[in-house]
């Protein structure tokens, strides 16, 4: 009996053919993610300073928007796949604070093992000076960037990295236009202020 | 400085950011570019599950049941009938079975009864 129950369940999932809407979804979503995944992970990236925890981030955020949205109209999945990573990326950073202040606690300090030039992209044909300059200058930008106020941080990532508009930034964020706007002048001018040489 | 001149600074300031940005964006390294690739096919995984799991949602309850009964009989065989009052511990088993809206360890049933039972074959 419980045979049955159990493999009558598990048939349930395992052989029920796919329909053409589901399909037609999942290339919809598979599209989707190529395009938008490789930004995704430098975003997560500049919050969480670990490449293997952004990835794991990003992974997290598209199983989750999937499960949770995959039937939402293709023009939400954007401000809403951001919505969840940015969710995501804050739980996490506050995790890691916690863990943090655990070990200094323990006397294992908190330095960070983030290392910007060794997580900076493979040179591809570009002069060595040329990519060391580019590297420092985007080492610099990140790390002005990851020190701005939360708010402050996803409005100028989802406006100038991801090219979301005020209104889709705004969903993202779950605020409204107007305090999109606040947050990311706001951004623009501290990070402006703060980067000098090869941002002025 | 005027609003306009300080508007064009921050939209070139914009420009650049995006411009570095995008190079390491295009400059990620194999070994990341497959790691994305792998989590896409995992997540494209749940296309289908999230509609299996509400079909099953209908017929875990009927499932459950079943499942409990099956354990209950599985357990009876091996400790004995129950003298007057059912034993604390099947007792309490098949509450904790039938309260559950857990649907993933209704599906499971069957491991845990093996489980069970193997747990009842070593003590003997």
């Amino acid at each position: 009996m419980s045979a049955f129950a159990g493999s009558f369940a598990v048939s349930c999932e395992r052989e029920r053919p796919k329909g053409v809407a589901t399909l037609r979804r999942e290339e919809e979503l598979n599209r989707f993610f190529a395009e938008i995944e490789r930004r995704a992970l430098r975003i997560a990236e500049i919050s969480v300073r670990n490449r293997d925890d952004a990835l794991d981030l990003v992974q997290d955020a598209m199983i989750k928007l999937v499960r949770r949205y995959a039937d939402k109209d293709r023009a939400e999945w954007t401000p809403l796949f951001y919505r969840i990573l940015q969710n995501s990326v804050r739980d996490f950073q506050r995790r890691q604070s916690v863990r943090n202040r655990v070990m200094v606690w323990f006397g294992r300090g908190d330095e960070s093992d983030y290392d910007p030039i060794a997580a900076a992209p493979d040179p591809i044909g570009r002069a060595p000076e040329e990519e060391l300059a580019n590297s420092e200058a985007m080492s610099e930008l990140e790390r002005a960037v990851s020190e701005l106020p939360r708010r402050q941080r996803e409005a100028f990532v989802l406006r100038t990295f991801e090219g979301l508009d005020v209104k889709d930034t705004a969903a993202a964020m779950g605020v409204s236009t107007g305090s999109v706007k606040t947050h990311y002048s706001r951004a623009v001018h501290t990070l402006r202020e703060n980067l000098r040489g090869h941002w002025q | 400085m005027n609003d306009r001149q300080e508007r064009k600074l921050d939209d070139e300031f914009a420009a650049k950011a995006k411009a570095a940005f995008d190079q390491t964006v295009d400059s990620l390294d194999g070994a990341t570019l497959s790691r994305l690739n792998q989590s896409r096919h995992r997540a494209l995984e749940h296309v289908n599950a999230g509609r299996a799991a509400s079909f099953n949602r209908q017929w875990m309850p009927a499932a459950g049941v079943a499942g409990a009964a099956a354990v209950a009989v599985a357990v009876w065989t091996f400790n004995g009938p129950p003298t007057g009052t059912a034993s604390p511990s099947v007792a309490t088993d098949l509450e904790i079975i039938l309260e559950l809206d857990d649907f993933e360890m209704l599906e499971n049933l069957e491991f845990y009864s093996w489980v069970e039972l193997d747990e009842q074959l070593d003590r003997a």
